[in-house]
């Protein structure tokens, strides 16, 4: 059963990483060097569009449309669409001076018609690189014009835009999360080929995750991000973010509970002069405080987890969750027992960036019967980490320092190695290893990394972590 | 004494190719193309009759060009038509060959230590030892890693390094045996197989030191242990196989060190420096070792994880030289 949850829990957090090929681990995510802000990714399953046949000449077309319309369900759909429509526009980015765009979402009218909601990520590239690129929206009757970004919420993957002349119908907001087994819809522009509608149900708040996602069964694809997802009275419970590539119709929601503080925000709109450096540290602020909530908030209890005599931190914050993994030993002379913890929440501050994970991982490592220097070699071996995730373009290599530190009952190699955001100056990776050295037939491996976060933060992280590691014979 | 005249041609290698000894005072010398001359040169730039060497009686040598298109020249200089030069000793160029003329002014140095005598005496000896050396690291290495079947895999590491030894020792014992003549093959095989040795256990015992010490510099270490050792090692190959003058094969010796250097460099530290996702966790663990340095404590060691902001700071400032962010125009 913890076992279940973990996957699902990766799962989250490989989509609420977006546009990556694959579910992630928090630990390895898959980064793509420069994925455009597009959102969810097309599943790799089924023909393309293009090579989908059309119907042929010889069938009845009344036919078809008497049969559509006895169908209720469909029926359902395309009056869910029709009142939507004109609510739901195309957002567009362009390059430069391009006019073939480079990014696309969708997006929706609400309030008095004049806001429109998408996510974050659909106009990151917009609010990160303001010089290089423009906004544009497309609405249902074919108008097009300039868009602004007036506030960006990244933390729940939220923005509102608008454009100066656009005034549209706008939709109605439900900030209830819809019940499990409720009926949902979902609209927006997947993969460019126009407005389109998908239905499924939507299935509650998703489970152990720090950050609130409805996990909706339906299609959710590429360029759909930013659009609205209905109930059955047309009111938007959610905004489409994300899918888990790979997997059947597993999409999830950002509860419409977000919006109107969001829609408060924009009242006093993001300063369009802002410089390009100036955008950045604000995302980089609501990535501190958002992480200032979710990696430093201490736990009840301080909960570890003992194997062979050393205590483990397990909860060393409110939101880690562990499990115990069967990791195959790397030697058949070499017993393991590996703990892994995580913090079920990232955020993605740009295509390919996701931050504010936390990971750690102990093993304790048995021998049985290897001579010191034999059991020694696997130990090196084991603490010999893959290299981290991570593009050139986004960050900048790691500065490590290594010592053998005093700690609490034994004596171990620390091994600390910290980057910085290439971007966001403010940002952080860590990654710390522990090696128990006192043992020639007992040794821990420890490793502790985190992703994205400011450097006090995470160096109080890293003295919570080290002050936690305990041998008790 | 008589006077005596020593002369000496040389090939464009530099080495001699033929050696003549005047003795008494008056005593002629005459190089050239025809076959009447004392020294005849196979050289079409030569004239038949082209230069003539007369050994005084003071032991000097008067050299004078027998009215040749090309001349004569002594240590690159012209020889005058009527004089001609009288000298002690020197180089002489005739047509495009060389020839060396000494005398018993020429000054002798004094007689030097013969260094390569000591692995001359006991080769055999050293050989068997290198050999030993190098097979037993091979084995060390496969023990280390505890295999399935340990027999199976020290046996393929042993026939591995021995093959590797074979190859080396062939190459140099055949230019050995195209220049002197002879194959030197246990010579070489003391050369390679200590010089390999002492870079394999050195890396070894230096992995261990840097452990001991917490020393920091253990890569520039390791790099250094096995390039003094190849050099050591070429050198001493390159003395025992070619004729070559020893500032020469310091410099071919000093490149290939170079050379290798670099690789092992790569090899130790990683071809792309700018690889984000490396981790330099420090060396290895020595798990319950003699250590040298004491351990810090866990405050100690936060105060220099504090400095990493700085050296991370350093590195980001680096990658942004290299490569500037986009739309960075504020």
């Amino acid at each position: 059963m913890k076992f279940a949850r973990l996957v699902a829990a990766l799962w989250l957090c490989g989509s609420v990483a977006g546009a990556v090929g694959q579910a992630a681990d928090p630990a390895k995510p898959t980064q793509p060097a420069e994925a455009p802000a597009e959102g969810p990714v097309e599943v790799p399953t089924g023909p393309p569009p293009e090579e989908q046949a059309p119907a042929g000449d010889t069938i009845d077309e009344a036919a078809i449309d008497a049969d559509i319309a006895s169908q209720e369900l469909s029926g359902e759909a395309q009056t869910r669409l029709d009142a939507a429509r004109d609510a739901v526009v195309q957002i567009r980015g362009f390059f430069d001076t391009s006019e073939s765009s480079a990014f696309h979402g969708s997006g929706f009218a609400v309030e008095d018609g004049r806001r429109i909601v998408t996510n974050y990520h659909v106009v990151a590239q917009a609010v990160l690189y303001p010089r290089q690129y423009r906004l544009e929206y497309l609405a249902s009757d074919g108008r097009t014009g300039p868009l602004r970004v007036l506030a960006i919420d990244v933390r729940n993957d939220l923005a509102v835009v608008a454009a100066d002349d656009l005034e549209l119908p706008a939709l109605k907001l439900r900030t209830e999360i819809p019940a499990q087994g409720e009926r949902a819809w979902s609209i927006g522009f997947p993969l460019n080929l126009g407005l389109t509608i998908t239905e499924g149900v939507a299935n509650g708040l998703v489970e152990n995750s720090f950050d609130q996602r409805i996990h909706y069964t339906g299609a959710i694809n590429g360029g759909m991000s930013g659009g609205p997802a209905l109930d059955t009275r047309g009111r938007v419970y959610g905004v489409n973010v994300s899918v888990i590539t790979g997997r059947q119709l597993v999409g999830f929601v950002v509860p419409a509970k977000h919006i109107p503080a969001l829609l408060a925000r924009a009242k006093t709109p993001l300063d369009p002069s802002l410089s390009a450096q100036q955008l950045r540290l604000r995302v980089t602020g609501q990535v501190l405080a958002y992480e200032n909530e979710v990696l430093e908030a201490l736990p009840e209890t301080a909960g570890t987890q003992s194997v062979r005599g050393y205590a483990l931190p397990t909860q060393i914050s409110k939101h880690a969750e562990c499990s115990t993994v069967d990791e195959p030993s790397p030697h058949v002379r070499v017993r393991v027992e590996t703990v892994s913890c995580w913090i079920p929440a990232r955020i993605r501050v740009q295509g390919g960036v996701s931050v504010g994970g936390l990971s750690m991982q102990h093993r304790i490592l048995q021998s049985e019967g290897l001579h010191p220097l034999q059991f020694e070699r696997q130990v090196n071996d084991l603490a010999e980490a893959p290299a981290r995730a991570g593009a050139a373009a986004h960050v900048a290599p790691f500065a490590c320092r290594d010592a053998l530190v005093s700690l609490d009952g034994f004596d171990a190699r620390i091994s600390t190695c910290v980057r910085q955001y290439r971007l966001f100056a403010g940002l952080y990776d860590f990654d710390v290893t522990v090696v128990g050295i006192d043992d020639t037939q007992l040794a821990l491996v420890s490793r502790l990394t985190l992703q994205g976060v400011g450097f006090d933060s995470g160096e109080r992280i890293v003295e919570r972590y080290l002050g936690a590691l305990q041998w008790t014979p | 004494m008589d006077a005596v005249m020593l002369v000496e041609q040389i090939d464009p290698h530099g080495h001699r190719v033929l050696r003549q000894r005047f003795i008494g005072g008056g005593t002629e010398c005459c190089v050239g193309r025809d076959i009447s001359c004392a020294i005849v040169v196979e050289d079409e730039h030569a004239a038949p009759q082209h230069a003539l060497l007369t050994l005084q009686e003071d032991g000097r040598v008067r050299v004078r060009d027998l009215g040749t298109r090309n001349g004569t020249r002594v240590d690159g200089n012209l020889v005058p038509a009527d004089t001609g030069t009288v000298i002690e000793q020197g180089e002489i160029i005739v047509g495009r060959t060389r020839l060396r003329v000494r005398t018993r002014h020429t000054p002798i140095g004094q007689e030097r230590i013969f260094r390569r005598e000591f692995v001359r005496r006991h080769r055999t000896i050293l050989a068997i030892a290198g050999v030993s050396a190098c097979v037993a690291y091979g084995a060390f290495l496969q023990w280390l890693d505890a295999p399935p079947s340990m027999l199976r895999s020290i046996l393929t590491a042993v026939l591995v390094v021995l093959g590797v030894i074979a190859l080396w020792t062939g190459v140099w014992a055949l230019a050995t045996k195209l220049n002197h003549g002879s194959w030197h093959v246990r010579v070489h095989l003391t050369i390679v197989s200590i010089g390999a040795a002492i870079c394999a256990w050195g890396y070894w015992v230096a992995g261990l030191v840097a452990f001991a010490t917490q020393w920091s510099a253990r890569v520039q270490t390791g790099v250094v242990i096995v390039g003094a050792a190849a050099f050591a090692a070429l050198y001493l190959h390159l003395r025992e196989a070619t004729h070559y003058e020893r500032r020469i094969v310091l410099a071919l010796a000093g490149a290939a060190t170079v050379v290798i250097g670099a690789v092992a460099w790569i090899i130790a530290i990683g071809v792309d420096d700018g690889n984000v996702g490396r981790v330099d966790l420090g060396p290895d663990v020595r798990l319950e070792a003699r250590r040298v340095v004491p351990n810090r404590d866990i405050a100690d060691y936060l105060a220099e994880v504090d400095k990493l902001k700085l050296a991370a700071g350093r590195e980001r400032q680096k990658s942004l030289l290299n490569a500037p962010l986009a739309d960075a125009d504020d």
